[in-house]
């Protein structure tokens, strides 16, 4: 890609987040927060090599069949969902927002999603030792239909950018803002948040610790991510009222309502042989709540009216707190910045 | 919402039913006689909706267990109940194998291989007397997350069904029978326990009665000798005293450094970190029976060269055959170092095969022999710059625990000899106990559950002497009865019989008793518990000294010269006629325990009791618990009756608190001084915490696993407290306790007002720099 300066501005035009170009300027910072942003995710940052995956072996022989098939099911999913994300990043999201610091947000969030594609390779050759097997689970995006649907929408969206260099007029802004709605608030909103319930399920019934303490922190880092993308969705609103008018408020209801429906179907193969405590018409619920919570953020009427079924999610609302015997702590921060002193308050 | 029409469930016979809301609601109707907050249709309504067709019974039931204990959150009734659920399946469990009693399941479990012969034999004697003693309103006291841990955790299995063959109070009258020479005893140790005023640490509530009985809970291993054959023996011994539950303390500043000279090959030494990595694999291979992984402590003296590279054993990034991801640090610090730090000084690494004697010395000689040695210096840092390093640990990590070496001996019973020397503390920095390269030093645990001993707005003295003395008497039996698991372990602890009596539920009481933690009501109460702990373990001791003879190496303490360890301290006392009295009794008698009180962090028994961990403050109102038993709602119950006297229980104020995850600080309807009760760890000035730490020092002859808390750490903040932590006499501290800098998005409290206009370039920048930052610290955003 070349690197094209930000055609200059005349002092009566203020730069706006999506015009196109490559600016370089971090000086004067016209959006802090994406750099503040930038820095919060780097506290947090997290490696393969510190989930303990050694116990999740012998819950998985303990499995029901029908708990098995939702964990294989549920990783081959993992195994190519966070490598979309990141495609759609380097594709899209990194072209269009012409802001060094966002683009330092946007480098961070490859990076994260890089750690998570790593983390679920991990787990898979953990998980499937079988070989073939294995390559099964790599390619179900293609073989098994509940999945290779959820990676249609995902390649619909993607596509439906991917062809323009720079972002000219006011309907390229409104496909754009559609992607980055998209990815926030489908993708990594409702098809990870879906994946979520069944992992935080399988911990609260005590199983496979491994498995939760690291999705614990892929959706740590997912959180993050959907916050950048809708803090940026925020600023291109501001910057240009108007541009997400009625019409478009339509169209991400769509969206998100075809999402729901290809998340319900994919629930629908995984508790397909019976989950007891988490049935379908339940799952059905939270997913319309969720949706309706993306809708939310959105200044959006929600559509659903859904409530949240899962008691098991509230537990994701508060501290946690581990038996050290137990659990490995995830609750430090690395970056810890300052200089010994003896006179501070604390 | 609604039951679809055709569900149906398996039955344990094979036959398949309708699903009946009723039959549900009458199973929880059995149980909800004291609990009138409790809806048992709507238990029932929740657990069908969770259910799928073709479910089994067993799968029904256990549904609406989980069902009850998520409506904890709500309300806190829904704990009990589902406690009692749980106690009812258990038992369904337990007589579907023939077992009716308490006797029977003695019985069953020694077919099993699960009971000793000799605990088998003592049931078997007195099953009628035992049998009658079982309290069977006893299961009405848990709650449910200390039920499910007992009966996942505690309680015998089959070893081939994996079906649990005893109840949980058949389980307490078990551990009580494994260390009681007498019927009566047996029952009375029962009784204590079974109303969760007591509990013994969780090797003996694992292992008492059993065929291994390893009932203690730290094992403190001296550091290996410098020499390859002494490592590799202490790679062994760590493995067998981790297989049977111990927590591990081994020092290793007896160990050359990375660059020091090996004679025997001409090769340069490749340092301690190779060898703790080993140590790290080993530790992690040993699962203390399926129950919980093995768990080890290593020490460090700062003076050793390679200080740095240990620092950075746990960070996440690096060289991975560089990092140690399950070993726990500690640092054993000398008071020089602490006087160069804050002298701004240079500091010496020296390797210990030039200075062998420095891991044996404390006090002035120490002092003396490390400046001796300073000439051989390998490397010389400044001491500051090396103080902000154990810092940064601390904050990025959590370890790299702060323990002091001169006041852990100076203010010890057993350091009254020369060659007598503390080395390292053990897994959670509450033990401090002499050992050698042949003597391993063990402590068996046992913690008084403060808030089970108050009346009338006061501590029940009365009643917690009883107690204290109970504990005393069954701790120091474990001595003689327990197994272990090393010889060198073996050689240690009947020499010295040290015990650590601890406490845990003092948050419960300034709750009850309506104490802030930070106040001077709550300092005073702390420090006279303690003192009175601590006076009543010693006339026990002398008790037991004056029956059975002071432990035999009574004669190498200072208690024999007549100092006991308030003395030591020059504290000052409140009860001086009992302690003079004491004091001539001891003269005569002698202890037979060398060491008695450690306050240990209680994190597994406190559960199982339903109280707050040992001295802690509560971490928050509202938070989860994850242990390998899956996770768990815990709210404070204190609040919450406090919130309904006030009306205030409501679901808005439910989610005002899930917001700010667990503060209460926002809830502007509850006045000022319910706010400052119920403030959390964080919200705490962790001076308060440091102080009373301090003050009850003088009255606990070990140390106490002294956790500290603080949201978003710098360098500046850390070392400030951890300087203070060391002048206020504390001989040791424990985790530095923080928080993410990020969160995973809230996925049940309601999204704020929709697009907040989005901030204006370089506008407010102060404003983003607080709610970015320091999202947990900033109360206006919460």
């Amino acid at each position: 890609m070349t690197t094209i300066p930000s055609q200059s501005t005349g002092p009566g035009k203020q730069q706006m987040l999506l015009d196109p170009g490559m600016d370089l300027t971090l000086r004067p910072m016209r959006y802090p927060h994406f750099f503040d942003r930038f820095k919060d995710a780097i506290k947090n940052t997290w490696t393969v090599e510190e989930v303990d995956l050694h116990g999740d072996l012998a819950d998985l022989a303990k499995l029901s069949p029908a708990e098995q098939h939702l964990v294989s099911r549920l990783v081959a999913f993992f195994a190519t969902g966070d490598t979309i994300v990141a495609n759609n990043l380097v594709l899209n999201l990194y072209q269009h927002v012409n802001s060094p610091e966002g683009r330092l947000y946007l480098s961070r969030q490859l990076f994260e999603e890089a750690v998570h594609v790593q983390f679920y390779l991990n787990l898979l050759d953990t998980y499937v030792p079988d070989l073939a097997e294995r390559t099964a689970a790599f390619s179900a995006v293609e073989n098994i239909p509940s999945i290779a649907r959820k990676a249609e929408f995902c390649f619909k969206w993607i596509d439906s950018i991917y062809e323009m260099r720079s972002l000219q007029t006011r309907e390229d802004r409104r496909a754009f803002l559609l992607n980055v709605i998209c990815f926030a608030a489908c993708i990594e909103g409702l098809f990870f948040y879906g994946a979520f319930a069944y992992v935080y399920f399988l911990r609260s019934r005590g199983v496979l610790q491994g498995l939760a303490s690291g999705t614990n922190w892929v959706f740590r880092d997912e959180s993050m991510h959907m916050a950048f993308a809708f803090d940026v969705v925020d600023t291109v609103r501001a910057e240009e009222p108007g541009l997400f008018d009625a019409e478009m408020a339509q169209q991400v209801r769509d969206m998100l309502a075809e999402a729901v429906e290809c998340e319900v179907q994919f629930a629908a193969d995984l508790l397909d042989q019976g989950i007891s405590g988490m049935s379908l018409p339940d799952m059905r619920e939270y997913l319309q709540h969720v949706a309706d919570r993306r809708l939310a953020v959105l200044g959006i009427e929600p559509m659903y009216g859904s409530g949240n079924p899962f008691a098991f999610m509230e537990l994701q609302d508060v501290q946690e707190l581990s038996n050290f015997f137990e659990r490995r702590v995830s609750a430090y921060q690395v970056g810890v910045t300052g200089s010994v002193s003896f006179d501070d308050d604390f | 919402m609604p039951v679809k029409q055709v569900m149906r469930v398996l039955k344990r016979n094979g036959d398949s039913e309708p699903v009946d809301v009723n039959k549900i609601v009458k199973a929880v109707e059995l149980w909800v006689a004291d609990l009138d907050e409790v809806d048992p249709l709507r238990v029932a309504t929740r657990t069908i909706s969770g259910l799928y067709d073709g479910a089994t019974t067993a799968e029904l039931d256990k549904l609406s267990i989980q069902t009850a204990a998520e409506l904890t959150g709500e309300e806190p009734q829904y704990s009990k109940l589902a406690a009692r659920l749980l106690a009812a399946f258990v038992d369904k469990e337990v007589r579907g194998q023939g077992v009716a009693s308490f006797s029977q399941s003695i019985r069953y479990a020694h077919q099993q291989g699960l009971v000793g012969d000799s605990t088998a034999e003592f049931v078997a004697r007195n099953a009628r007397k035992l049998d009658v003693a079982i309290d069977p309103s006893g299961d009405l006291r848990f709650e449910y997350f200390g039920l499910r841990t007992v009966a996942d955790r505690y309680l015998l299995r089959h070893p081939d069904t994996r079906l649990v063959v005893e109840t949980p109070q058949y389980w307490l009258l078990r551990v009580a029978c494994g260390l009681s020479q007498t019927a009566n005893e047996a029952i009375g140790f029962y009784k204590l326990m079974s109303s969760l005023a007591y509990l013994p640490s969780s090797p003996t509530l694992f292992n008492s009665g059993t065929r291994h009985t390893q009932m203690s809970s730290c094992f403190l291993v001296d550091s290996p000798k410098d020499e390859l054959d002494s490592i590799y023996e202490r790679y062994h011994q760590v493995a067998k005293l981790s297989k049977f539950s111990g927590g591990i303390g081994i020092s290793w500043s007896r160990v050359r450094g990375r660059g020091a000279l090996i004679r025997g090959t001409n090769g340069r030494s490749n340092g301690i970190v190779p060898f703790l990595k080993t140590l790290d694999a080993g530790v992690a291979a040993v699962n203390q029976g399926g129950r919980r992984k093995g768990a080890a402590c290593v020490y460090l003296e700062p003076w050793h060269p390679d200080i740095e590279e240990f620092l950075d054993l746990r960070d996440n990034t690096g060289e991975d055959s560089r990092r140690t991801h399950n070993l726990n640090l500690a640092n054993w610090i000398p008071d020089e170092f602490m006087r160069r730090v804050e002298a701004d000084g240079d500091w010496s690494l020296i390797d210990p095969s030039d200075a062998p004697e420095l891991p044996d010395l404390f006090g002035d000689e120490f002092d003396l022999a490390y400046r001796a040695a300073e000439k051989n210096a390998v490397k010389t840092v400044k001491a500051r710059d090396l103080y902000g390093r154990m810092m940064r640990t601390l904050a990025q990590t959590g370890n790299g625990w702060m323990t002091f070496k001169d006041p852990s001996n100076r203010l010890s019973n057993q350091t009254g000899r020369p060659g007598n020397t503390i080395h390292l503390s053990n897994l959670c920095t509450e033990i401090l106990e002499v050992n050698t390269n042949d003597e391993t030093a063990v402590c068996n645990l046992g913690s008084i559950n403060l808030g089970a001993h108050l009346r009338d707005g006061d501590v029940d003295w009365e009643k917690l002497r009883a107690t204290v003395r109970t504990a005393v008497v069954f701790l120091d039996r474990v001595i003689d009865i327990n197994y272990y698991p090393a010889e060198q372990a073996a050689a240690s602890n009947p020499r010295w019989r040290p015990v650590g009596l601890g406490l845990m539920g003092l948050q419960d009481a300034f709750f009850t008793l309506g104490l802030p933690f930070d106040s001077a009501a709550a300092k005073e109460l702390s420090t006279r518990v303690q003192e009175d702990i601590y006076l009543t373990a010693l006339e026990a001791s002398a008790g037991l000294a004056e029956q059975f003879g002071p432990h035999p190496a009574y004669q190498e303490t200072r208690a024999s010269d007549g100092a006991l360890h308030p003395d030591l301290w020059g504290a000052t006392v409140s009860q001086t006629e009992r302690w003079a009295t004491l004091k001539e009794r001891v003269a005569t008698t002698g202890l037979r325990n060398s060491l008695l009180i450690a306050i240990a962090p209680t994190a597994t028994i406190a559960s199982i009791a339903g109280c707050y961990e040992c001295i802690e403050p509560q971490v928050s109102n509202l938070f989860k618990r994850e242990t390998m038993s899956g996770e768990f709602l815990q709210i404070n119950t204190y609040l919450v009756r406090e919130l309904k006297a006030r009306g205030l229980w409501t679901a808005p104020v439910r989610e005002q608190i899930r917001r700010a995850e667990g503060s209460v600080q926002g809830i502007t309807e509850l006045p000022a001084d319910v706010r400052e009760l119920f403030r959390t760890a964080w919200e705490l000035p962790q001076k308060a915490l440091i102080d009373l730490a301090a003050a009850r020092a003088a009255f606990i002859d070990q140390s106490q696993s002294l956790n500290l808390f603080m949201s978003v750490p710098t360098i500046g903040k850390v070392s400030s407290m951890y300087l203070y932590a060391w002048k206020a006499g504390l001989k040791t501290t424990y985790y530095l306790r923080s928080r993410p800098a990020t969160r995973i998005q809230q996925a049940t409290v309601a999204v704020l007002p929709a697009l907040t206009p989005a901030p204006q370039a370089e506008a407010d920048a102060e404003a983003l720099a607080c709610s970015l930052e320091n999202p947990e610290s900033c109360e206006a955003c919460q």
